[in-house]
């Protein structure tokens, strides 16, 4: 069995993470399609599919409510697969009346004009929410795997970095100095200090023009109810991410600009104890077709002189190509820290309907469970 | 022909696009053509990216770094810009450092969303109006703006915060940008795309959020890396005869597959948006690994009409 196919069924949460545009969430659905092929109940949670892509998984409409994708269309009765859309802001607004006491007490949070403005912005909340998403599947979800595609590169770290973050800022002195800005003074609670730290803020909301401060101030207070709910959840998010049963999936493509941006990526992750467990390597040319170890064949003999050099052009364009993802793949790989667990040919086009995926799968999964599609596009 | 994209006296040009379709490549070859046209040029890339890398810069930071006789490169981190714009409003030195500890900072910079987008724009509007000699230092800015889903943030920010700054020196810098963006004879948004469907929707929705919605100046669409014209019909009659297997003709209909499918999502960006794009060709080797900027800068001069 691969690396690929004993990770789809033996982990719990599968979080594909890599750079924008390399086909992340195409390798998400294709993977929770083979899973469910194979018998488990996935879920999988996607960012931004494609509008073809998400008609396909069932996601026509906006809403993070569970879509079960029809897979016997394409030959797999009884595979259950169903395809979540991540919906930051409902999810942050679920959350403060899930860890409201009161009716009362989440509609004072929900109601501040800060909130309304930060729920979407404040530093890590938005990836905070997915990840709550995540954990919420996990938790009640009643499925044997989740397949999560990330926010692109920059972003998924901090993605899962979040439930650390948002710790860190329920638990900073920031927190503290908003409820009390006289904290930043060196003599804090002296008479001096209060006066001095008036006079600054009155500039600070003069300069800004915005009652900056105290609606700080009251957000602070609204939310303070909460935090100690939200403290323990955070927590248990954090420890699903960390578990032994969830596992990383860098999708790649085989470009010189990725390079660095993994090597970013694999750094940031390092740095909150995450590792990569596997590397699947998208829009790749088949080396045995492409490939510079042979001397280029001759094109096909009876036709055109003309006809024969543009053939010999486009093979001349792959086979450039494909040296070039040569040259650019042993970096990468290196970087990743982790085995290429499967690579996938380059498509002529974006994936679009079940059967693409289909198509995908037994790339990721060669000789595996039974595919009624052929093979499309490089890959034969 | 005529220009598909005419640049007339625009000084600023913020280009966007999904993530990894090519803006960093198409902004520096951008200004690469506006340079060879004896424009003096600035381009700047928000956050570490590849940009100083393709202009032929050793290294780049917060302050331009001459490239060539009139291009110059920069970056601008939105934190470190952050970081400036609160030393010197606070001027208490100790105050500002306290205030800029990590998280404390954060909040700072969540608590005035837009915040550090708006100072992105604040210091690309100095570079606009920084005289030498009497003159612009500067003729055009380009901005190889963040990914799609991150620009929408960057271009509304005046607005966003004008809802919540009134009066004060923030309201009028507000004030000031909104003028500098929302002025079509200064500043054109121009959205990269490659001929696929997720990005070309992608790019269908930002062209409408920032037209319609914001009313900015959206130019016509970069469509990257579509295939050039190779194959007659003749010779793709004569290619049903040859062997399917054979590495050549696999290649010839991939070549196909992928122009056909270029050429669907050009008719789609023009039909829906009324205008023809501006097509740049894919290039083998990729454009960013070889002298392939120099072939895109003289497309790009074509398309806007900037004579050497």
């Amino acid at each position: 069995m691969t690396l690929l196919a004993q990770a789809l069924e033996t982990k719990r949460v599968v979080l594909c993470v890599g750079s924008g545009g390399v086909g992340k969430t195409t390798t998400a659905a294709a993977l929770a399609g083979e899973a469910a092929r194979r018998g488990r109940r996935t879920a999988v949670l996607t960012v931004d599919p494609a509008q073809r892509l998400k008609d396909a998984l069932g996601l026509g409409a906006l809403g993070s409510q569970a879509r079960r994708v029809p897979l016997a269309t394409v030959g797999a009765r009884g595979a259950h697969l169903d395809a979540f859309l991540l919906d930051v802001k409902r999810t942050f607004d679920d959350l403060v009346r899930a860890l409201a006491s009161t009716p009362e007490q989440a509609e004072r949070v929900l109601q501040n004009r800060l909130y309304q403005n930060l729920s979407g912005t404040l530093a890590g909340t938005a990836e905070y929410m997915a990840v709550e998403t995540v954990y919420r599947l996990a938790e009640e979800g009643d499925y044997d795997l989740l397949v999560v595609d990330t926010p692109p590169a920059r972003h998924a770290v901090d993605f899962l970095d979040a439930p650390r973050r948002l710790l860190a800022l329920l638990d900073s002195r920031a927190f503290a100095i908003l409820k009390d800005p006289t904290t930043i003074l060196p003599a804090a609670g002296s008479r001096l200090a209060h006066l001095v730290l008036a006079a600054v803020l009155r500039a600070l909301e003069r300069f800004t023009g915005m009652g900056l401060v105290r609606e700080i101030g009251e957000f602070v207070g609204a939310i303070e109810a909460l935090t100690g709910a939200l403290r323990d959840r955070v927590r248990r998010v954090a420890a699903l991410l960390h578990a032994e049963s969830t596992w990383l999936l860098l999708v790649a493509a085989p470009e010189p600009r990725l390079v660095a941006e993994t090597d970013t990526l694999v750094r940031a992750l390092a740095a909150i104890d995450l590792r990569i467990g596997g590397i699947v390597v998208n829009r790749t040319l088949p080396r045995a077709l492409f490939g510079t170890a042979t001397p280029p064949p001759a094109p096909p003999t009876g036709v055109s002189p003309t006809l024969a050099a543009r053939l010999r052009r486009s093979y001349q364009d792959l086979r450039t190509l494909a040296a070039h993802q040569e040259a650019a793949l042993v970096p990468l790989v290196a970087t990743g820290g982790a085995p290429v667990v499967a690579e996938v040919p380059l498509f002529p086009g974006d994936p679009a309907s079940l059967a693409d995926l289909a198509t995908i799968g037994s790339h990721l999964f060669p000789g595996g469970a039974g595919h009624v599609v052929p093979a499309r596009g490089l890959g034969r | 022909m005529p220009p598909r994209l005419p640049l007339a006296s625009q000084r600023l040009i913020v280009i966007t696009g999904k993530g990894g379709v090519g803006k960093t490549t198409v902004t520096a070859a951008f200004a690469q053509a506006a340079a060879a046209a004896r424009r003096r040029v600035l381009a700047v890339e928000v956050g570490p990216g590849r940009l100083g890398t393709l202009l032929g810069a050793a290294t780049v930071s917060h302050e331009p770094t001459r490239v060539g006789p009139r291009l110059a490169v920069a970056r601008l981190e939105s934190e470190a810009v952050l970081g400036d714009f609160v030393l010197s409003a606070l001027r208490l030195r100790l105050l500002a450092r306290r205030l800029l500890e990590s998280t404390t900072f954060q909040v700072l910079a969540a608590a005035a969303p837009g915040l550090p987008e708006l100072l992105v724009l604040h210091r690309v509007a100095g570079w606009l109006e920084e005289r030498r000699l009497g003159r612009p230092a500067y003729d055009l800015v380009l901005l190889d703006a963040p990914a799609s889903g991150h620009s929408l943030p960057l271009l509304a920010a005046p607005r966003t915060l004008g809802a919540l700054a009134r009066f004060g020196p923030v309201a009028t810098l507000l004030r000031n940008m909104e003028r500098m963006l929302h002025d079509p004879a200064t500043t054109l948004v121009c959205l990269v795309t490659t001929p696929e469907e997720l990005a070309v929707r992608e790019t269908l929705e930002l062209h409408q959020e920032l037209d319609v919605g914001l009313g900015l100046s959206v130019g016509p669409p970069i469509l990257n890396a579509v295939p050039r014209r190779r194959f007659t019909p003749t010779d793709v009659a004569a290619l049903a005869a040859l062997d399917p297997d054979d590495p050549h003709v696999v290649a010839a209909r991939f070549h196909l597959e992928r122009r056909r499918q270029a050429q669907a999502q050009y008719s789609t960006l023009r039909r829906t948006l009324g205008v023809s794009p501006v097509r740049l060709p894919l290039l083998f080797p990729p454009p960013e690994t070889s002298g392939g900027i120099d072939a895109l800068a003289t497309d790009l001069a074509r398309a806007a009409g900037l004579a050497a």
